[in-house]
């Protein structure tokens, strides 16, 4: 029984998503103990299509929020606004999935601060509420609300790392760059590239991933390539390209620059 | 000049007694020479001739002074002939008679290369100081000033100079050698300053080009001094290091990178392919040469199907063409541009037959024994054409190929009779020499083999070089006499320091109770972590939502709103990490009386203190200890690294400690900041602790090391890394205050109290 407030965050159309492992049938069967997922993997290699996939595929609502360092509790929970009347409370994207039961994503929760993730632990173990001290209310969740977070190792620092209190609330699912051969795949289907030029940005790709941890800190990423793909269907030659798509973005040491760009010659 | 007499207005000298028959020579130069300076500046020529004369040299050098001078004055500037003659004393003093006869035949040369008068006087400069440093070293010079100045100007000569007094220290056969031309680093240095693309400029791409292709780290190493001459030296894989020739004469520019690159994308490409060696047997020269070079074509045709653009890379270094004489090495040179290129035609029936055995459908490309088929047919049939081929002669073509000397298993051969496999063989044992630690190749190849193989395939799960135990990083050193960077100049070596006892660590902390409590109160106190956003306060650089909502409702009910409406953040909390950089150097084994112990046990009481501190801080830090042995071995020992632990291991290693050596304050520090440079809190800071000036075995100018040391710390400071210096030697503010800034420095002066005073100022230092 889905509530009208909740309407605009279905997903409609399927998003295009093809499964590396069994990451699926892993997710369905945590969906249906309501289990907090954690999302780990390299930038880009496709963990947000992967929740729009599978809210699509759940017919469930996605309420995503990015997170970032700014970020205070009450910009989840909600706040007290004001209008002509007076004050209003006004619930934040958490509140909101929790109500009325919708997948809360939060992206990139690491760049949130400590404190501003605790308040996800009463949702995260077997109390599943949410208190909202300021208003004085315990939301209970709704049976169909679930969280999802998704967490970057590679930027993994002593500053930036979860509590192991919130860590150890989530049941993970490990992601990577697809296959070689469905990574192509991927590619084809979102640029509407030939499958030899596909080919050939994943060969490239993988010139770019031999280099990190030795003068870049993560290669380029499946969506990197797909936008280098859709450069080329505009016409644009492959090197440049792969240049602006692959190599300028991640660096600017010009040795690395020029280290790449001779690689990607050697390819094509 | 009363013994002069006037004719004219010119001054007239009498023959010199002292040139004899001579006079005849050295007169009528005279005679003509007036001609070459202005009328005001004859008479000063004249007298500074005949005082040669006289002043006892030999007819030799006043001759040759009468006879260029003069050239020299209508080339460049009379002044400057007539100020030449100072030099040409102060090197028939100095140097030699041969050196001073030389001097200005060779400042003539000087000046037609020279643009400038100023250009001139750097030269004469650069002579003069080498005249005083290096005596025995300037003949070989001016003999070769022509060749030298036809390719540098005069600034980049005096730094070639500079750079070779540097390279050499007080080693006189290796100043003639290197001023000489007969020195690798003379060549290496001189390409440098003509602004010739060295392989030193292109190491850090190049590495970074063979890892990302072929993910391949392999060490590579410039190819040592070699016999050979420079345009017949090849890149050469032994035991899986590649050695690397410094430059690629008469490739220039773009070409000089494209040709390191085409020969590194075929090293890799043996790396991955040449999987197994060749057993040597009883294959002739020209089999072995043909052998290998088929070997390249078929590790180059299978890169090439993984990465065609390598085909663009190596095609337009094989120049061969079909026609001209059928000589062994031009054939050779035409196969391989046959195997690679198709495109080529070469009527050769010889070179077409080579072409279809190799490019035979049948053959299985992956399987190296295809080669030695192919290469042992070929072979035979030059045999039976007669033709000649000199192995020692031979030089594989073209120039990015590897000698292909690790492509063959030489067996016992080494160090007997076979003297008609010459070059390989000769290679080969010369290899061996080079590398002291493969003493006994037969037992050990196996083992080593395995090694490299897990050196190159570097794993994913390595983040970088710190995991190897023992590494070598080339930093440049700074030379406050050419105001720039030498690059590669110095090595830093990592080495394994020895473990010591870690009991000793935690004696010294119950020895000093009293302190270790002080410290910890001072603690308690440094150690405040507030959270780092404020809210409703009077200022800031945003609203603060809820005290705004508080403030209008307020409003509302008729009372005075709270006018905090802001929140702003704030760092309260420590964000530093912190190196502690340990000066070892032999000084440090010197006796403190007052403390009777030595001022390295002092150090490692005091960093016991600090660790113990910085430990109790969590703040994040890291101990390293340094000495040296001249330029190419910088000694760096890790105690503790960042993100490890402070235990027993790293104060085990911390008690191992032990002063040795010398002090080269700078590359240590280079090495030291590249580290905290990965650091991400919001300070970083190098303390360093040293007891003496920089100073090194092989640097006789003091101040050269002081001012190296003083750019490393200013271009830290850019990076917005702190240095600070805590100096146990008394009078030593004066290089550390130029080193550092005199507010970065704290010169102890009773040692004994080391112990006490290095934490206190570390937390007052970080407070």
């Amino acid at each position: 029984m889905l509530s009208m407030d909740l309407d605009g965050y279905l997903i409609k159309d399927k998003p295009y998503y093809s499964q590396t492992h069994n990451e699926i049938a892993l997710f369905e069967a945590a969906a249906a103990n309501r289990m907090p997922m954690m999302l780990k993997g390299p930038t880009g290699c496709g963990k947000t299509r992967f929740v729009e996939y599978m809210a699509w595929k759940l017919k469930k609502p996605l309420i995503t929020v990015s997170c970032h360092e700014d970020m205070t509790a009450s910009d989840l929970v909600g706040r007290y606004l004001l209008d002509a009347e007076g004050t209003v409370w006004h619930d934040g994207p958490l509140t909101l999935a929790v109500r009325y039961g919708a997948i809360c994503y939060l992206d990139e929760i690491v760049e949130a601060r400590q404190d501003t993730s605790v308040v996800i632990h009463s949702l995260t173990d077997d109390r599943r509420i949410l208190s909202l001290e300021k208003k004085n209310e315990v939301v209970k969740a709704h049976d169909d609300f679930q969280i999802v977070v998704s967490y970057n190792p590679g930027y993994q620092s002593v500053l930036k790392d979860l509590k192991e209190s919130t860590k150890q609330r989530f049941g993970a699912i490990d992601f990577n760059y697809p296959d070689p051969e469905l990574e192509s795949k991927i590619i084809v289907h979102e640029s509407g590239v030939d499958k030899k030029i596909a080919d050939k940005l994943v060969q490239i790709s993988e010139r770019s991933r031999n280099l990190k941890g030795h003068g870049l800190d993560e290669g380029a990423s499946t969506r990197m390539l797909i936008y280098a793909a859709q450069l080329i269907t505009q016409g644009v030659p492959l090197e440049d390209a792969c240049n602006v798509a692959l190599v300028l973005p991640i660096t600017d040491d010009q040795d690395v620059r020029n280290a790449l760009n001779s690689a990607i010659a050697a390819c094509t | 000049m009363s013994t002069s007499t006037t004719r004219g207005k010119y001054a007239v000298f009498p023959a010199s007694k002292e040139l004899g028959d001579a006079n005849k020579e050295f007169l009528p130069l005279i005679e003509q020479g007036r001609e070459s300076f202005p009328v005001h500046l004859v008479n000063v020529w004249v007298e500074a001739c005949h005082k040669l004369a006289n002043a006892g040299y030999g007819a030799l050098i006043p001759i040759a002074y009468a006879r260029y001078s003069p050239k020299l004055a209508v080339t460049l500037q009379p002044e400057a002939a007539i100020n030449l003659v100072s030099l040409v004393s102060l090197a028939a003093i100095k140097v030699n008679r041969a050196a001073a006869e030389l001097l200005p035949k060779a400042a003539l040369e000087a000046a037609t290369e020279c643009k400038s008068t100023t250009d001139f006087s750097v030269w004469q400069i650069t002579i003069e100081e080498l005249v005083h440093t290096a005596p025995e070293s300037v003949l070989p010079v001016l003999e070769r000033t022509k060749t030298i100045l036809s390719v540098l100007t005069t600034d980049q000569f005096r730094s070639w100079v500079i750079a070779g007094l540097r390279s050499t220290g007080d080693d006189t056969l290796r100043q003639i050698q290197y001023f000489s031309f007969n020195d690798a680093e003379s060549e290496k240095w001189f390409r440098h300053e003509a602004g010739d693309v060295v392989y030193t400029d292109l190491d850090r791409r190049l590495k970074y080009y063979l890892k990302s292709l072929w993910n391949l780290r392999p060490p590579i190493r410039e190819l040592s001094a070699s016999t050979s001459p420079l345009s017949l030296r090849r890149i050469s894989i032994t035991n899986g290091v590649v050695q690397i020739p410094e430059v690629f004469p008469g490739f220039h520019g773009e070409q000089a990178e494209l040709i390191f690159r085409a020969g590194l994308a075929h090293v890799g490409a043996h790396l991955t392919y040449s999987t197994k060696k060749f057993a040597l047997g009883e294959l002739k020269p020209i089999q072995v040469a043909l052998v290998s070079l088929i070997e390249d074509a078929r590790v180059e045709t299978l890169a090439i199907r993984v990465f065609p653009g390598l085909k663009k890379l190596w095609l337009p270094f094989h120049v061969a063409k079909p026609s001209g004489p059928k000589l062994v090495p031009h054939l050779l040179a035409r196969l391989a541009r046959a195997l690679i290129d198709d495109n080529y035609h070469d009527s050769d029936g010889w070179v077409q037959k080579g072409r279809d055995l190799f490019l035979d459908p049948a053959n299985d490309m992956t399987d190296p024994a295809m080669c030695r088929r192919i290469g042992v047919l070929l072979g035979n049939d030059l045999g039976q054409l007669r033709a000649q081929f000199n192995s020692k002669t031979y030089v594989i073509e073209p120039p990015y190929r590897d000698d292909n000397m690790g492509l063959w298993d030489f067996g016992d051969h080494q160090g007997d009779e076979e003297d008609n496999d010459g070059i390989f063989i000769e290679a080969m044992r010369m290899n061996e020499q080079d590398d002291p630690s493969n003493n006994s190749p037969d037992e050990n190849k196996n083992e080593q083999d395995e090694n490299v193989e897990q050196q190159f395939h570097a794993k994913e799960s390595e983040s970088s070089e710190e995991c190897e135990s023992e590494i070598a990083v080339r930093y440049p050193e700074f030379d406050y006499l050419t105001g720039s960077e030498r690059p590669n100049w110095t090595c830093v070596v990592e080495y394994f320091p020895d473990y010591g006892d870690s009991h000793k660590i935690n004696r010294i902390l119950e020895t000093h109770t009293d302190l270790v409590n002080r410290i910890k109160n001072l603690i308690q106190s440094a150690k405040v972590s507030l959270p780092e956003r404020l809210h409703h306060q009077s200022v800031g650089e945003s609203l603060d939502l809820d005290a705004c909502i508080n403030a209008v409702i307020s409003r509302r009910m008729g009372q005075v709103p709270d006018p905090n409406i802001y929140s702003t953040t704030e760092r309260k909390h420590r964000d530093l990490s912190v190196l502690v950089l340990l000066d070892i150097s032999n000084s440090t084994n010197d006796q403190v009386p007052a403390a009777n112990t030595t001022v390295l046990e002092l150090e490692i009481q005091a960093t016991t203190l600090l660790a113990y501190a910085m430990s109790e801080l969590d703040d994040p830090f890291g101990i390293a200890a340094f000495c040296s042995d001249g330029k190419e071995n910088v000694h760096y020992y890790r105690i503790k690294n960042f993100g490890e632990a402070y235990d027993t291991n790293s104060k085990a290693l911390l008690a191992g400690l032990k002063g040795k050596l010398s002090t080269r304050m700078g590359a240590a520090m280079r090495h030291a900041f590249r580290e905290l440079a990965t650091q991400q809190t919001h300070r970083r800071l190098l303390l360093i602790i040293t007891d003496g000036e920089p100073s090194d075995i092989d640097v006789k100018d003091k101040k050269y090391l002081v001012e190296d040391a003083r750019k490393v710390v200013h271009s830290a400071s850019r990076l917005g890394i702190d240095t600070f210096c805590v100096g146990l030697e008394a009078g030593g503010e004066n290089y550390l205050h130029r080193i550092f800034d005199k507010k970065n420095v704290v010169v102890i002066d009773s040692l004994d109290r080391l112990p006490e005073r290095l934490p206190m100022l570390y937390l007052r230092l970080t407070a």
